[in-house]
């Protein structure tokens, strides 16, 4: 499958999974919980189906209970659901922290210990169905013990419910644990013994299409697609929910002849890419919101000194530390206003782990072309998620910096006169290119200047690289629904997850989803607004960041903001609440 | 052959008469000469202050940068183009305030830079603040901030990190300035010189001298490989000039990515082939 870099007709998005399984397991540090998920997914891949997985931990990020949700499907699935099938909980009591991203109906299975008397939470509309009991936990003297793995009791049920077999259990387990074969054959044993209970509640059976696919979290496909665009220097800090990004490319990028360097802080980070570009090299750093605030001077020195240089935001609930683990759309103002001074950047948006090559590969193709700081905004949603992907076949088109070899391709680094938005980028090692690059402000040459008219022409000549970047990306949007549909919803970033299945089911909806949010691809959304009877934004801003900006470009008045802080994605389920809710604004468009 | 004022811009500084740092320009375009290297394989790499404008006089491919940054931006560069000899320059408040955070990490990566720092004890560009190597009578009298903070010692900062190379020279004596720029330089690995500089406006009279005065020439039989001998050195009251240490050149070990012998395709004009993909 090609890697889709031009926007997906509105009418071809396929509506949501058509058959679709979502499965929740719930535990505490040690349960395994965690491989459980990791494995389940491998096994859907392995057969051709389509999911995705989320994990749900604490503020500790290590220790403490933690939850996967699982969702399995035969379409591409990019948001979790709703309602959960299947619950296996080792302990009631674990249950207490998932509170709104847990929720049964009255058809699901749950599975727990034998011996657990603890209470279900309301909140998670069990119904007072009789629970599935299998005796996980082993007990001396009336004291749990450590006994056989909890977690491979659990995988056999989960194998049972969905009538997958032993041998794609086993495969998956060799898969995940090359090297540690004998550590399979411990475990055996005890799955087998889970898995000859023939008496587990069957789940509805799907199909995959039986070719094997891939799984990628959000942070894997961010570096991978800045690999296939060009990447060859990365620098970075360690920050939850971005950190898979560097180790990513730890392991990938030397082998692949790039190089890499951990920086003792984000504006060392930024600092070694924005010098690493001025050499001529592609690079990249990637980071959370509090390393984004560091990095804010050293972007305004990128775009000063017109190097390209590529920002990955993976967004978490903000600000100062604020939840680390849990996502939020709260630095659309940052990336797009952040920093002292007049200066252009380009701002792009990440859907879901498919789309975030696509997003690498533009995001190096402004970079490149245009010289400037270019930021990626991913967020925890998109960057931890377990995502099956088809198959990609990487563009060859790499994008490719205009270089400066002589005279001919203009006289001065910074020339004013020159009728390409960028002027030929002058690498050091080429003979007679000699220049300064500066964030003092510069003339032509690249010499310091305090001349206020020079300041003027210089911002003009920057900014010009907006209204051409544009014009390029003007298609770069993504709609969902019927064109003629009356109610709209404009929304970015990984709101296209539950707004793709929200529209299938909604067909008096139509949606547009921005891919590149700064420059606005205003012609795009004038276009496609027309004809609404009723508009909202929907974001996980408590400002409503979204609609304050858009606001600042076109005529909002009539479009009511749904926004609330960030720390649970949006679920169908809300949605629903909220676009019902009566409108504080008017809705008439 | 490269003569000194090839490495020169037809810019004119805009130092004031009698500033230390023009000694520090003469001095490095000579080094500079010495190992005929060509401007386009150097880059010359600041970030703010009145020294920190030396990189527009030099022709190479520079960057006067922001306040502070210059080590990482040129960790970057040479990591990402280990052939260009990279020299970063600066004042004592651009490295040893704002940039302090980044000169252990610099050193202890090791990646093939040359750290020049001019040190005039105070901040010159925003018209004479007290800066880390201000010492502490000179702030009581002139009733500057932080009186009762001691100064920093940017030698036994850099030691007690680990630099394989720590020269001192002072801005008036031009052979020491070129042999310690050319010998730093030629190091394969993190170098750092220590400029002793004066500032003609705001220091009081005769401070270059009075530096000059508390300086003294390594002594005959000095041991420059020995740890011990430069940490000696780094302590003494008075300013010990010379290459106060020296780790062997077979072991100065500057990292396989600032260094020679990888084959490296930085500029990336071979993208290779295409890399398969799932």
């Amino acid at each position: 499958m090609e890697t889709r870099t031009e926007p997906t007709p509105s009418s071809t998005v396929p509506g949501g999974a058509s058959q679709s399984i979502v499965i929740a397991i719930a535990g505490s540090g040690g349960d395994g919980v965690a491989l459980m998920g990791d494995l389940l997914l491998k096994m859907a891949a392995h057969q051709g189906l389509y999911g995705m997985l989320v994990q749900s931990y604490g503020p500790q990020i290590r220790g403490g209970e933690s939850a996967v949700i699982l969702r399995v499907g035969d379409r591409e699935i990019c948001y979790e659901g709703d309602d959960t099938d299947l619950l296996v909980c080792f302990r009631a009591s674990d249950l207490k922290r998932f509170r709104g991203s847990i929720h049964l109906h009255e058809r699901s299975v749950l599975v727990m210990d034998e011996k657990d008397e603890g209470e279900l939470p309301e909140w998670l509309g069990h119904g007072g169905r009789e629970a599935y009991r299998h005796p996980f936990a082993t007990f001396d003297g009336g004291v749990e013990v450590a006994g056989d793995p909890k977690n491979m009791m659990a995988l056999a049920l989960i194998c049972r419910a969905l009538g997958w077999s032993e041998a794609l259990a086993e495969a998956a387990m060799r898969d995940c644990f090359s090297h540690k074969p004998a550590l399979v054959d411990r475990n055996m044993p005890t799955f087998r013994k889970a898995f000859a209970r023939t008496d587990v509640p069957a789940l509805a059976s799907l199909k995959g299409h039986g070719v094997p696919l891939f799984v990628e979290t959000g942070n894997e496909a961010v570096a991978r697609g800045a690999m296939a665009a060009g990447l060859q220097f990365f620098a970075g800090y360690p920050i939850t929910p971005s950190s898979e990004v560097m180790e990513t490319l730890i392991e990938e990028l030397p082998e692949a002849g790039g190089r890499l360097v951990q920086a003792e802080d984000e504006i060392s980070a930024l600092g070694m890419v924005v010098g690493a570009s001025f050499g001529g090299v592609p690079s990249m750093t990637a980071t959370s919101g509090p390393g984004l605030s560091l990095m804010t001077e050293m972007m305004g020195l990128a775009s000063m000194a017109e190097i390209p240089a590529i920002i990955v935001d993976c967004q978490r609930a903000g600000p100062a530390t604020g939840m680390p683990s849990r996502t939020e759309q709260s630095d659309l103002f940052h990336a797009v206003f952040g920093g002292h001074g007049d200066f252009p950047r380009a701002v792009l948006g990440v859907f879901d782990v498919v789309h975030a090559r696509d997003v690498m590969f533009r995001a190096f193709e402004l970079a490149e072309n245009y010289q400037l700081p270019v930021l990626v905004l991913s967020d925890a949603y998109v960057a931890q998620r377990r995502q099956i992907r088809d198959a990609v076949v990487d563009r060859r088109d790499r994008p490719q910096r205009h270089r400066w070899s002589s005279p001919a391709d203009g006289p001065t680094r910074f020339s004013l006169t020159i009728d390409q938005p960028a002027n030929p980028f002058r690498v050091p090692g080429t003979p007679g290119g000699t220049y300064m690059a500066a964030g003092i402000e510069h003339t032509e040459e690249g010499n310091p200047s305090a001349d206020p008219v020079t300041h003027q022409r210089m911002s003009e000549k920057r900014f010009r690289k907006l209204e051409s970047i544009a014009a390029d990306t003007r298609t770069w949007v993504r709609t969902l629904g019927r064109a003629d549909a009356p109610r709209g919803i404009v929304a970015w970033g990984s709101m296209y997850g539950v707004l793709q299945e929200w529209v299938a089911e909604h067909p008096e909806y139509r949606v547009f989803m921005p891919e590149i949010i700064h420059p606005f691809p205003l012609e795009a959304f004038s276009a496609w607004r027309k004809g609404l009877k009723d508009t909202s934004t929907v974001e996980l801003s408590f400002q409503g960041q979204l609609h304050r900006y858009m606001a600042g470009l076109t005529d909002m008045t009539a479009v009511r903001s749904i926004a609330r802080s960030g720390g649970l994605p949006m679920s169908k389920r809300e949605l629903a609440e909220l676009l019902a809710a009566p409108a504080v604004a008017a809705t008439k468009e | 052959m490269l003569k000194a004022k090839d490495y020169r811009t037809d810019l004119q500084p805009v130092w004031c008469t009698g500033c230390g740092d023009f000694g520090v320009l003469k001095g490095l375009t000579q080094a500079l000469a010495d190992l005929q290297i060509e401007p386009e394989k150097l880059a010359v790499i600041s970030g703010i202050g009145c020294s920190s404008r030396l990189p527009g006089y030099v022709k190479a491919y520079s960057f006067n940068s922001i306040h502070g940054r210059a080590l990482p931006i040129a960790t970057g560069l040479k990591t990402a183009r280990p052939e260009l000899t990279t020299i970063v320059v600066g004042g004592d408040g651009d490295g040893f305030s704002i940039g302090l955070g980044h000169i252990p990490h610099a050193v202890r990566r090791n990646t093939n830079l040359t750290y020049i720092v001019m040190d005039n004890g105070i901040y010159g560009l925003t018209k004479g603040q007290a800066s880390p190597t201000t010492d502490m009578d000179s702030k009581k009298s002139r009733g500057l901030a932080g009186a009762d903070d001691q100064p920093l010692n940017p030698v036994l900062l850099v030691l007690s990190a680990g630099c394989g190379f720590v020269a001192r020279t002072h801005a008036g004596n031009m052979p020491h300035l070129r042999a310690m720029f050319r010998e730093a330089v030629e190091y394969p690995g993190f170098a750092f010189v220590h400029v002793l500089a004066g500032c003609v406006t705001y220091q009081p009279r005769g401070y270059a001298d009075e530096l000059l005065k508390r300086s003294f020439e390594l002594p005959a039989g000095y041991d420059a490989s020995s740890l011990e001998q430069a940490m000696g050195s780094a302590h003494d009251v008075r300013f010990a000039l010379g290459v106060l240490y020296k780790r062997p050149v077979a072991v100065a070990g500057a990292t396989a990515a600032g260094g020679p012998g990888r084959e490296w395709n930085a500029t990336g004009d071979a993208l290779k082939q295409d890399r398969p993909s799932e």
